[in-house]
């Protein structure tokens, strides 16, 4: 089985020489001249104002979080999607079940507003 | 030593290259991006234990879901980890103890757990094995209550996060695109009945 993973480990590795290659030539054929002022923080001709970093709000938080949970939830599908042949009745109601579930979730935070951007 | 045992070697030591950046990184990003690293040739080795389906649920998940959400949450911070680093030296001692203890723990159960293989690895699968397919014969069947279990956890992570970061700004503009669509033309405009005025003659020549 591992056989199959084979083409997918031979895309890997060109793809890290593709990237990681021109970097190294031009590191080791480009000129060398260092200068702090290469170095220095550099914003349209002055000095930067301040750290790049800045608080985000807590919204986005929210949303990510949402997210994580039905990408999880879509974890579960697949499995199911395959075998649902073999499960029969029994697997589609147990999906739907757990399904319903989360769609319980999915009017509260719709009716919550948790959908919402103002 | 086979072609299969390099691989292994080689992704471990790129994971716990890229794990002891995680926790040594000056810029907590870079830990983030490292831990991205981490997820990967984790990956990649539970692809050698031909746990296939896990190990794309591991990229598509952690990498793609949960690290947004680490990546979110390390920016959404603000602070600055300076002050974070001090006092390394000085909780050292603890924080060996706590390692020591898991590193036991780790070798208590591996100890446990070569004893119960003593039969060697097991035969590798044919080409057209599908993990993914059996995974689900038994999630579906045999786990039915675990599974119903996970999706009650998903729903009270979806409740307790509404609870805990949903905010409501009172003072915020913003257009709510089905009241602009229903609008009609009685809501906002006002056609006013009066005479017309006589002209008061002519104001200027």
């Amino acid at each position: 089985m591992l056989d199959n993973y084979l083409p997918i480990l031979v895309f890997i590795a060109i793809g890290i020489a593709f990237g990681v290659g021109p970097i190294f030539a031009g590191f080791i054929l480009g000129p060398h001249r260092p200068d702090a002022e290469k170095l220095s923080p550099y914003e349209c001709g002055f000095e930067a104002f301040e750290d790049s970093r800045m608080a985000f709000d807590v919204r986005y938080y929210l949303v990510a979080i949402l997210f994580i949970l039905f990408d999880l939830e879509i974890a579960f599908l697949f499995p199911w999607a395959v075998v649902l042949d073999q499960l029969g009745w029994f697997g589609f109601w147990a999906m739907v079940v757990f399904l319903g579930i989360l769609v319980i979730g999915f009017i509260y935070e719709w009716k919550k507003g948790a959908l919402e951007w103002e | 030593m086979s072609f299969e045992r390099i691989l292994f070697y080689l992704f471990a030591a790129i994971l716990v290259f890229a794990a002891l950046r995680v926790i040594s990184s000056r810029n907590p990003v870079h830990s983030a991006l490292f831990l991205v690293l981490a997820f990967f040739t984790s990956s990649a080795l539970w692809i050698l234990l031909e746990a296939e389906f896990l190990a794309i649920t591991l990229v598509l998940v952690y990498v793609g879901a949960v690290m947004v959400l680490f990546l979110f949450v390390v920016m959404m911070l603000d602070i600055n980890f300076a002050p974070l680093r001090e006092g390394f030296t000085r909780y050292l001692p603890l924080g060996a103890v706590v390692a020591l203890v898991i590193v036991a723990e780790i070798v208590l159960v591996l100890l446990r757990g070569f004893d119960t293989l003593s039969g060697g690895a097991p035969a590798p699968k044919p080409a057209d094995y599908s993990n993914t397919r059996a995974i689900g014969e038994v999630l579906y069947t045999d786990y039915l209550l675990p599974f119903e279990i996970a999706s009650v956890i998903l729903l009270v992570a979806i409740i307790a996060a509404i609870a805990l970061t949903l905010r409501k700004r009172p003072g915020t503009r913003h257009q709510d695109p089905g009241k602009q669509v229903q609008v009609r033309k009685s809501d906002r405009l006002r056609i006013v009945e009066m005479k017309a005025e006589p002209r008061a003659g002519r104001a200027e020549s």
